[in-house]
């Protein structure tokens, strides 16, 4: 059967098809099956598995208004998915989005709040957008340029790295929002920023619905990636740097300075994340209970495997099942966590897809992603 | 391989023909039915703390007014709105919401859904809002009681308070309570107060192992009572306490029951009564006399238990006496309500 | 050994415990401070000492493990869980209900390990990746289950937090009867035999296995052979070792490490669980690993320093009043947090000594 597909090569649109089958085949077997055993799991513990994903179902894409909510969901998630995919692209591994997205989002709101009574000037929407937005994205391209710098210049491994800054910045976060940046309403008694101006926020697409113009925004900064990666001589570089460090040594590209970059533009669309959160839907940062996004962003890029328009796709998989996961839960009582669950296996068959194929007997294809090197020293 | 293609299909159909046993939503729109719902922030519903106190107070009214009772635990604060709107949008009669940070979803929920009460745990309002009240109770006076009991009780004059953070007005209320009731006592007294807000806000309620840690070092610089407060990280603390062979002081609830670990060295504990306060709540919502704006829960120390022969008489006495100076208000503990 | 390295951690904990000594010694005898700080240290270094431990044997054999993390969490939950079983359930008495809980921790940190072996030898994932479904996997299964079993109605705890069957006592109250009373233990003055010498069984287990995993590492042939197929696998597949077998057995060794510091959470500091509780620990393990150099007596060292620098945290605390005003940023216990954090990325980047870890350390095997 391989074979015969072998000799006549398919043209045009059908290559493409076929391309994007290839390329999606093992992703939505890996769903699937997490599913499954996810429903094995609900049921193990007492649970109706088929109503937890019903309820699921209907919670993430059953109404007008659950689409506008899983879209919302989706937002932050599209830019840290492209945040840690793009750094995959370019051989790095990037568990610091959490850390970057708050950042970019401390930073944003900062902008959002001070700015116009420091310059005493109520600043205009179409100025004022763009500067909190700006400085978010700053936030985080600096603060993930740090692990970059270190990774090229002193070879510390950016995977603990960022591990480290992401506990870092927590930690200053905690502190602004205690302290120097604390909404200082009398009536405010919880770690927050103030609200941000009326003019620093994204407005909504349609009236009733939070569904707002970061969703658009997020689809075009994922083409501008895929644009950035296999059209522009610097997304060559990337992806040379990233397939074999060695060979762009040799062909006279700068890769530590390539490293940097990459890292610094993952922390940027992760930094975007947090700004578009901020200036988009809260219009003010909160700090919360960890929620996870970076490991998520892992996830997500993992799952469309690494490539933007995979990100987006996996994106609001994710997104509909945290969406979902309300109405489940109101309809069945089963918690949350569940969802964490089938994420998870989601991503275990994902990445070991040697598994998938097992049990479904496909042919391998040789891709695999490497990224563990040393750790530096 | 076409066969698997073919199972994979009809088990994809499978699963989707099944909608006949699919879940439905109770209908709360009927005047007989009373809907109850609870939307936790972003702590879980059985954090031992304050969600899980207000979810208690939702099950007796199952159990007595014959409510139907569901929650909703929020995993990221954006989801606030969505969560309340979810159970107004099924017409329920009552939403409990609990934790400050939906105090504005809260105000912005009972405006937009006149039908439905609602019940704001620990969120002071600063304006009435018709539907809404807030649930609110005065820490700082449970605190001075366990404060006064401790100075009463300690014989090094070195009394330990461990608490999860001074940045959520009703721990800090509890522990600078705690601090102004041991003053009060014996000006002279010594007093450790560490609150752990060295960590990120996601830990600092839920880090039993530095609670214990802290109390413990509190206990080898002479302290023999220890008052934990806030979440698990204080239940660490009583429980390290405990286990050190000092006296505990438990929060929120009679910890006696909450921490059996503890039980043979608790000597009190610095009740806010949420669960009775969300009932009786609920059940003036019933009654169709809810009462709009603050609403003010009952706080104050609980039973010693299995202490109560170690305590004298006159410490009973003394105690009686500063809990109804409190009341009456003849006693003031000064403290502020946030921290300045 | 490696003697600049060493002194170089003893200054840093002469300085934190300096620190505190210098602040709050007015207030309360620099003895006292000192030996509870101590007491402190060890307590906290335990989970960070297995932690490394944990790192040390499996990329001494060539396996990175970053999902330490996540193997510590699902064994403090699992061990918890089977001590609870077994007291509430089926009435053993709390010896042997947490003896039990021990082992099922060690047992489903060891099950963990080899998901995470499976992962990287057979299917040769990337190591870093395959870490990272460990660490959501325990993430979301020990908080699911949980939820269902210990609070949903019905389920068979019947929605009651069931009672715990307690804690591991301390070796020095066991011991108490040698001397035939409560305190002043071999006429130690009791602040010593009461703090410093009061440890729990995971905490001395902690220490006895840094002597013996160096041991066993350095003068076994076992040793040898782990560290032949993490330096060079090639050539010990040469001389007839088995490669994958050998990163099989030490990967699982190291995740009953990681299990036992699991059971440090649940089963000795404090006895209930938390989601997350762990809290990071397994990475400041994997940072411990690298600042000893991928020794066992390093890594032991390095989890001291960063146990000294929490319990200079706590501490501080104490003495909030008593700091000097131009100290005042060490009031500012967010400050003081960050401490561990950056140490480790100073480690990492070789600023402090330089560190070399195992050639083939990633790699997977294939002939």
């Amino acid at each position: 059967m391989q074979s015969a597909e072998e000799k006549q090569a398919p043209q045009g649109w059908k290559r493409i098809g076929r391309a994007i089958m290839d390329a999606a085949l093992v992703p939505v077997l890996a769903i699937f099956s997490a599913i499954i055993v996810g429903g094995v799991v609900i049921a193990v513990v007492g649970g109706n598995p088929f109503a937890a994903y019903l309820g699921l179902i209907q919670g993430a894409y059953g109404s007008t208004k659950a689409w506008s909510e899983t879209f919302v969901w989706a937002t932050p998630y599209i830019f840290a998915g492209l945040a840690v995919a793009l750094a995959f692209k370019g051989g790095l591994f990037n568990i610091g989005a959490e850390g970057q997205l708050a950042f970019g989002a401390v930073a944003t709101a900062w902008v959002g709040y001070a700015l116009p009574g420091m310059l005493g000037v109520e600043l205009p929407a179409i100025l004022h957008i763009p500067l909190a937005i700006g400085a978010g994205m700053l936030a985080g391209f600096l603060w993930a340029a740090i692990p970059g710098a270190l990774r090229a210049y002193a070879g510390g491994s950016e995977v603990i790295n960022t591990i480290m800054m992401n506990y870092i910045a927590l930690n200053i976060t905690s502190f602004l929002l205690n302290g120097p940046m604390k909404d200082n309403n009398p009536l405010n008694v919880i770690a927050r920023t103030p609200e941000i101006a009326e003019g620093a926020r994204i407005p909504v697409i349609f009236d009733g619905l939070r569904v707002h113009w970061g969703f658009p925004l997020a689809l075009i900064v994922a083409f501008l990636v895929w644009y950035l990666l296999w059209k522009t001589t610097f997304g060559f570089e990337i992806r040379t740097v990233g397939a074999n460090p060695d060979a762009a040594k040799y062909a006279g590209i700068n890769y530590k300075r390539v490293i940097v970059l990459t890292m610094a533009l993952s922390g940027l669309l992760a930094g975007l994340a947090g700004a578009v959160e901020v200036t988009g839907l809260n219009y003010r940062h909160e700090l919360g209970f960890s929620i996870g996004y970076g490991y998520d962003a892992i996830a997500i890029a993992l799952l469309g495997r690494t490539h933007p328009l995979g990100v987006v796709l996996a994106s609001i998989l994710f997104a509909g099942m945290r969406n979902g996961a309300t109405r489940m839960q109101f309809l069945t009582q089963i918690p949350v966590d569940i969802i964490s669950v089938i994420q998870a296996l989601i991503l275990l068959f994902v990445a070991a897809d040697a598994i998938v194929r097992y049990i479904y007997r496909i042919k391998a294809k040789e891709d695999r992603l490497v990224l563990t090197r040393g750790w530096g020293g | 391989m076409k066969k698997m293609y073919v199972m994979l299909v009809a088990l994809l159909l499978a699963a989707m023909l099944i909608p006949a046993c699919g879940p439905t939503a109770p209908d709360c729109s009927k005047v007989e039915t009373f809907c109850v719902g609870v939307v936790t922030d972003v702590g879980k519903i059985d954090d031992k703390s304050f969600n899980q106190s207000a979810w208690e107070g939702v099950k007796l009214a199952e159990k007595d007014l014959g409510a139907i009772v569901q929650y909703i635990e929020t995993t990221d604060a954006k989801d606030y709105d969505k969560n309340i709107a979810t159970f107004a949008d099924e017409n329920y009669d009552v939403v409990v919401t609990v934790g400050f940070a939906l105090g504005e979803a809260t105000v912005a929920a009972a405006g937009k859904y006149p039908n439905t009460k609602f019940i704001g745990v620990d969120q002071f309002q600063g304006a009435v809002t018709p539907g809404l009240a807030g649930l609110n109770f005065p820490e700082d006076q449970a605190g001075f009681l366990v404060g006064a009991l401790a100075a009463q009780m300690t014989t090094t004059d070195k009394i330990g308070g461990v608490f999860a953070t001074d940045a959520v007005p009703p721990v800090w209320r509890f522990g600078e309570g705690y601090r102004a009731g041991a003053q009060y006592v014996n000006p002279d007294i010594e007093i450790f107060v560490v609150y752990h807000s060295d960590v990120g806000f996601d830990k600092t309620f839920t880090d039993p192992e530095w609670g214990a840690a802290t109390s413990k070092s509190m206990i080898e610089k002479g302290a023999d009572i220890i008052f934990g407060g806030g979440g698990k990280t204080g239940n660490g603390a009583v429980i390290g306490a405990v286990e050190a062979g000092a006296l505990a002081i438990g929060v929120d609830t009679d910890q006696y029951f909450t921490l059996p670990e503890a039980q043979k060295g608790l000597l009190s504990s610095a009740m806010k009564l949420i669960t009775p306060g969300v009932f009786d709540l609920i059940k003036l919502a019933k009654d169709g006399a809810f009462p709009d704006g603050n609403y003010f829960g009952k706080a104050g120390f609980a039973p010693y238990h299995d202490l109560d022969a170690t305590v004298p008489a006159e410490v009973k006495a003394k105690m009686d006496e500063i809990s109804a100076m409190l009341l009456d208000g003849s006693l003031l503990t000064n403290v502020a309500p946030v921290k300045p | 050994m490696d003697w600049r390295r060493f002194s170089f951690i003893g200054l840093i904990i002469v300085i934190l415990f300096g620190v505190v000594v210098l602040i709050g010694g007015e207030q309360v005898s620099p003895l006292i401070i000192i030996s509870s700080m101590l007491a402190t240290t060890i307590t906290v270094a335990t989970p960070l000492t297995l932690g490394a431990l944990s790192g040390i044997f499996c990329e001494r054999a060539g396996v990175v493990n970053i999902g330490i993390e996540g193997m510590m969490l699902a064994a403090a939950f699992f061990g918890w869980l089977a001590s609870i079983y077994m007291n509430t359930i089926f009435e053993f008495n709390a010896a042997i209900s947490l003896t039990v809980g021990v082992v099922m921790a060690i047992v489903s940190g060891g099950i963990f390990a080899l998901l995470h072996a499976w992962l990287s030898i057979a299917f040769k994932v990337d190591q870093i990746i395959g870490g990272t479904v460990i660490n959501i996997l325990a993430v979301g299964i020990t908080g699911f289950l949980n939820r269902q079993l210990f609070f949903e109605k019905g389920s068979i705890f019947g929605g009651n937090v069931p009672h715990a069957p307690g804690l591991l006592p301390s070796l020095s109250k066991s011991l108490t009867f040698l001397c035939g009373g409560e305190q002043g233990c071999f006429g130690l003055p009791d602040l010593i035999s009461g703090s410093v010498f009061d440890q729990k069984p995971v905490a001395i287990s902690a220490i006895v296995l840094v002597a013996v995993s160096h041991y066993v590492l350095f003068n076994t042939r076992w040793g040898l052979r782990t560290r032949a197929v993490g330096e060079h696998p090639k050539a010990a597949d040469t001389v007839g070792i088995n490669v994958n077998r050998m990163r099989y057995i030490n990967v699982v060794i190291g995740g009953m490490f990681a299990g036992l510091a699991g059971a440090y959470f649940t089963l000795e500091s404090v006895p209930s669980f938390e989601p997350l509780m762990t809290n990071g620990r397994g990475f400041i393990s994997l940072a411990a690993m690298i600042f000893g150099n991928w020794t066992p007596f390093g890594a032991w060292a390095a989890a001291l320093v960063f146990g000294a620098s929490q319990a200079l945290q706590i501490n501080l605390q104490f003495f909030r009043e008593s700091i000097p005003p131009n100290w005042a940023f060490l009031q500012q216990s967010y400050v003081v947090g960050l401490a561990p954090y950056i140490l480790t990325m100073l480690i990492l980047t070789g600023i402090i000594g330089k560190t070399t870890p195992p050639a083939a350390d990633g790699q997977p095997y294939e002939k």
